[in-house]
Protein backbone atom coordinates (compact mmCIF):
# COMPACT_ATOMS: atom_id res chain seq x y z
CA UNK A 1 0.00 0.00 0.00
CA UNK A 2 1.70 3.52 -0.73
CA UNK A 3 2.32 5.40 2.16
CA UNK A 4 0.51 8.60 2.69
CA UNK A 5 2.69 11.82 1.86
CA UNK A 6 1.74 15.33 2.52
CA UNK A 7 4.42 17.53 1.09
CA UNK A 8 4.29 21.37 1.88
CA UNK A 9 6.64 24.19 -0.28
CA UNK A 10 6.39 27.70 0.94
CA UNK A 11 8.23 30.07 -1.14
CA UNK A 12 9.42 33.52 -0.30
CA UNK A 13 6.35 35.36 -1.57
CA UNK A 14 4.24 34.37 1.25
CA UNK A 15 2.74 31.14 -1.34
CA UNK A 16 2.62 27.57 -0.33
CA UNK A 17 2.22 24.18 -3.12
CA UNK A 18 0.65 21.64 -1.33
CA UNK A 19 1.05 17.94 -2.99
CA UNK A 20 -0.98 14.97 -1.45
CA UNK A 21 -0.41 11.29 -1.99
CA UNK A 22 -1.73 7.78 -1.49
CA UNK A 23 -4.62 9.47 0.35
CA UNK A 24 -8.54 7.57 -0.10
CA UNK A 25 -11.39 9.56 -0.37
CA UNK A 26 -12.28 12.30 2.49
CA UNK A 27 -9.36 12.02 4.05
CA UNK A 28 -7.33 13.37 1.51
CA UNK A 29 -9.82 16.62 1.78
CA UNK A 30 -9.06 16.25 5.55
CA UNK A 31 -5.29 16.32 5.09
CA UNK A 32 -5.51 19.61 2.78
CA UNK A 33 -8.04 21.59 5.36
CA UNK A 34 -5.24 20.61 7.80
CA UNK A 35 -2.45 22.01 5.89
CA UNK A 36 -4.23 24.83 4.47
CA UNK A 37 -4.97 25.95 7.90
CA UNK A 38 -6.60 29.95 7.02
CA UNK A 39 -4.88 30.44 4.21
CA UNK A 40 -6.67 31.38 0.93
CA UNK A 41 -7.11 28.84 -2.00
CA UNK A 42 -5.81 30.09 -5.35
CA UNK A 43 -6.09 26.50 -7.11
CA UNK A 44 -6.81 23.13 -5.88
CA UNK A 45 -6.96 19.32 -8.24
CA UNK A 46 -6.98 16.10 -8.27
CA UNK A 47 -3.95 14.64 -9.86
CA UNK A 48 -4.31 12.02 -12.64
CA UNK A 49 -0.96 10.16 -11.27
CA UNK A 50 -3.66 7.62 -9.87
CA UNK A 51 -5.68 6.90 -13.28
CA UNK A 52 -2.59 6.80 -15.29
CA UNK A 53 -0.69 4.37 -13.08
CA UNK A 54 -3.98 2.27 -13.12
CA UNK A 55 -4.16 2.19 -16.83
CA UNK A 56 -0.39 1.44 -16.82
CA UNK A 57 -0.20 -1.40 -15.30
CA UNK A 58 -3.28 -2.68 -17.02
CA UNK A 59 -1.69 -2.30 -20.19
CA UNK A 60 1.36 -4.11 -19.15
CA UNK A 61 -0.37 -7.28 -18.08
CA UNK A 62 -2.66 -7.25 -21.86
CA UNK A 63 1.16 -7.03 -23.26
CA UNK B 1 -6.52 9.82 -4.68
CA UNK B 2 -3.84 12.56 -5.16
CA UNK B 3 -4.16 15.98 -4.73
CA UNK B 4 -2.58 19.36 -5.62
CA UNK B 5 -2.86 22.72 -4.60
CA UNK B 6 -1.56 26.10 -3.88
CA UNK B 7 -2.37 28.81 -1.27
CA UNK B 8 -1.74 32.54 -0.11
CA UNK B 9 -0.38 33.08 3.28
CA UNK B 10 -2.67 34.78 5.65
CA UNK B 11 -1.44 35.94 9.01
CA UNK B 12 -3.58 35.76 11.55
CA UNK B 13 -1.87 33.90 14.37
CA UNK B 14 -0.38 36.19 16.81
CA UNK B 15 2.39 33.48 18.32
CA UNK B 16 3.91 32.41 14.95
CA UNK B 17 4.16 35.83 13.75
CA UNK B 18 6.07 36.79 16.68
CA UNK B 19 8.30 33.36 16.83
CA UNK B 20 8.43 34.68 13.11
CA UNK B 21 10.01 38.14 14.00
CA UNK B 22 12.49 37.07 16.99
CA UNK B 23 13.53 34.32 14.22
CA UNK B 24 14.94 37.19 12.09
CA UNK B 25 16.45 39.05 14.75
CA UNK B 26 14.14 41.38 16.04
CA UNK B 27 13.06 42.27 19.36
CA UNK B 28 9.30 42.42 18.89
CA UNK B 29 6.58 44.46 20.96
CA UNK B 30 2.98 43.26 21.53
CA UNK B 31 0.24 45.06 21.99
CA UNK B 32 -3.01 43.36 22.59
CA UNK B 33 -4.82 47.09 22.48
CA UNK B 34 -2.58 48.73 20.17
CA UNK B 35 0.65 51.09 20.85
CA UNK B 36 0.97 54.12 18.53
CA UNK B 37 4.01 53.84 16.08
CA UNK B 38 6.76 56.57 15.71
CA UNK B 39 7.14 57.87 11.68
CA UNK B 40 9.86 59.50 10.05
CA UNK B 41 7.85 62.82 9.96
CA UNK B 42 6.33 63.94 12.56
CA UNK B 43 3.20 65.95 10.86
CA UNK B 44 2.53 62.22 9.21
CA UNK B 45 -1.09 60.55 10.45
CA UNK B 46 -0.66 58.70 13.50
CA UNK B 47 -0.99 54.96 12.80
CA UNK B 48 -1.30 52.67 15.48
CA UNK B 49 -0.04 48.54 15.80
CA UNK B 50 -1.03 45.20 17.94
CA UNK B 51 2.97 44.17 17.10
CA UNK B 52 5.84 46.63 16.94
CA UNK B 53 9.58 46.58 15.76
CA UNK B 54 10.59 50.10 16.75
CA UNK B 55 13.13 51.79 13.93
CA UNK B 56 16.54 51.75 16.14
CA UNK B 57 17.03 47.92 15.33
CA UNK B 58 15.65 48.28 11.61
CA UNK B 59 18.83 49.41 9.57
CA UNK B 60 17.65 51.86 6.93
CA UNK B 61 13.84 52.58 8.04
CA UNK B 62 12.27 56.05 8.21
CA UNK B 63 9.54 54.58 10.75
CA UNK B 64 8.28 51.60 13.23
CA UNK B 65 7.37 48.50 11.51
CA UNK B 66 4.02 46.98 12.60
CA UNK B 67 1.18 44.78 11.83
CA UNK B 68 -2.36 45.60 12.76
CA UNK B 69 -4.99 43.74 13.47
CA UNK B 70 -8.04 43.78 10.93
CA UNK B 71 -11.71 43.32 11.87
CA UNK B 72 -11.19 39.95 9.48
CA UNK B 73 -8.60 38.86 11.69
CA UNK B 74 -5.81 38.84 9.89
CA UNK B 75 -2.31 40.89 10.81
CA UNK B 76 -1.54 43.53 8.01
CA UNK B 77 1.51 45.41 7.53
CA UNK B 78 1.67 48.51 8.83
CA UNK B 79 4.74 50.51 7.24
CA UNK B 80 6.10 53.82 6.03
CA UNK B 81 5.39 53.97 2.29
CA UNK B 82 9.33 55.09 2.06
CA UNK B 83 10.46 51.81 4.14
CA UNK B 84 9.26 49.61 0.95
CA UNK B 85 12.53 50.94 -0.58
CA UNK B 86 14.82 50.87 2.56
CA UNK B 87 14.11 47.29 2.27
CA UNK B 88 11.04 46.51 3.95
CA UNK B 89 8.54 45.44 1.34
CA UNK B 90 7.00 42.93 -0.45
CA UNK B 91 10.23 40.70 -0.48
CA UNK B 92 10.80 41.46 3.35
CA UNK B 93 7.22 40.67 3.91
CA UNK B 94 7.47 37.63 1.74
CA UNK B 95 10.34 36.08 4.60
CA UNK B 96 8.38 37.36 7.08
CA UNK B 97 5.46 35.23 5.67
CA UNK B 98 7.32 32.07 4.90
CA UNK B 99 8.81 31.91 8.22
CA UNK B 100 5.04 32.05 9.64
CA UNK B 101 4.24 29.44 8.04
CA UNK B 102 6.41 27.04 8.31
CA UNK B 103 6.03 27.56 12.09
CA UNK B 104 2.61 27.56 12.21
CA UNK B 105 2.54 24.40 9.75
CA UNK B 106 5.01 22.34 12.14
CA UNK B 107 2.77 23.22 15.23
CA UNK B 108 -0.55 22.04 13.50
CA UNK B 109 1.19 19.05 12.18
CA UNK B 110 2.16 18.26 15.85
CA UNK B 111 -0.97 18.68 17.17
CA UNK B 112 -2.73 16.37 14.66
CA UNK B 113 -0.13 13.78 14.53
CA UNK B 114 1.20 13.77 11.62
CA UNK B 115 4.98 12.91 10.83
CA UNK B 116 7.62 15.10 10.15
CA UNK B 117 9.52 13.25 7.59
CA UNK B 118 12.00 15.52 5.80
CA UNK B 119 12.87 19.39 5.65
CA UNK B 120 14.97 20.82 3.04
CA UNK B 121 16.07 24.41 1.80
CA UNK B 122 15.61 24.93 -1.70
CA UNK B 123 17.73 27.27 -3.92
CA UNK B 124 15.79 28.78 -6.94
CA UNK B 125 16.22 31.42 -9.33
CA UNK B 126 13.21 32.69 -7.57
CA UNK B 127 14.50 32.61 -3.96
CA UNK B 128 14.73 30.35 -0.92
CA UNK B 129 12.01 27.70 -0.84
CA UNK B 130 10.96 25.51 2.56
CA UNK B 131 9.93 22.03 1.47
CA UNK B 132 8.48 19.93 4.70
CA UNK B 133 7.49 16.40 3.83
CA UNK B 134 5.20 14.21 6.50
CA UNK B 135 3.56 11.17 6.55
CA UNK B 136 0.44 9.82 8.35
CA UNK B 137 0.48 8.29 11.48
CA UNK B 138 -0.52 4.36 11.04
Amino acid sequence: MQEKTITITIDEQGNSTLDLNGFAGSECNKAFEDFRGSDAVKLERKKTVYFTSQSNAQEQIRR
Amino acid sequence: MSKYGITITEVREEKFLVEALKEMGYEVEVHPDGAQLNSYYSEQERKTANIILRRAQLRGAYGDIGFARQPDGRLTLIADELDAYAGYGSKWLGRVQQLYKEKQTLAMARAKGYILKKREVIQTSEGQQVRLQFAVRR
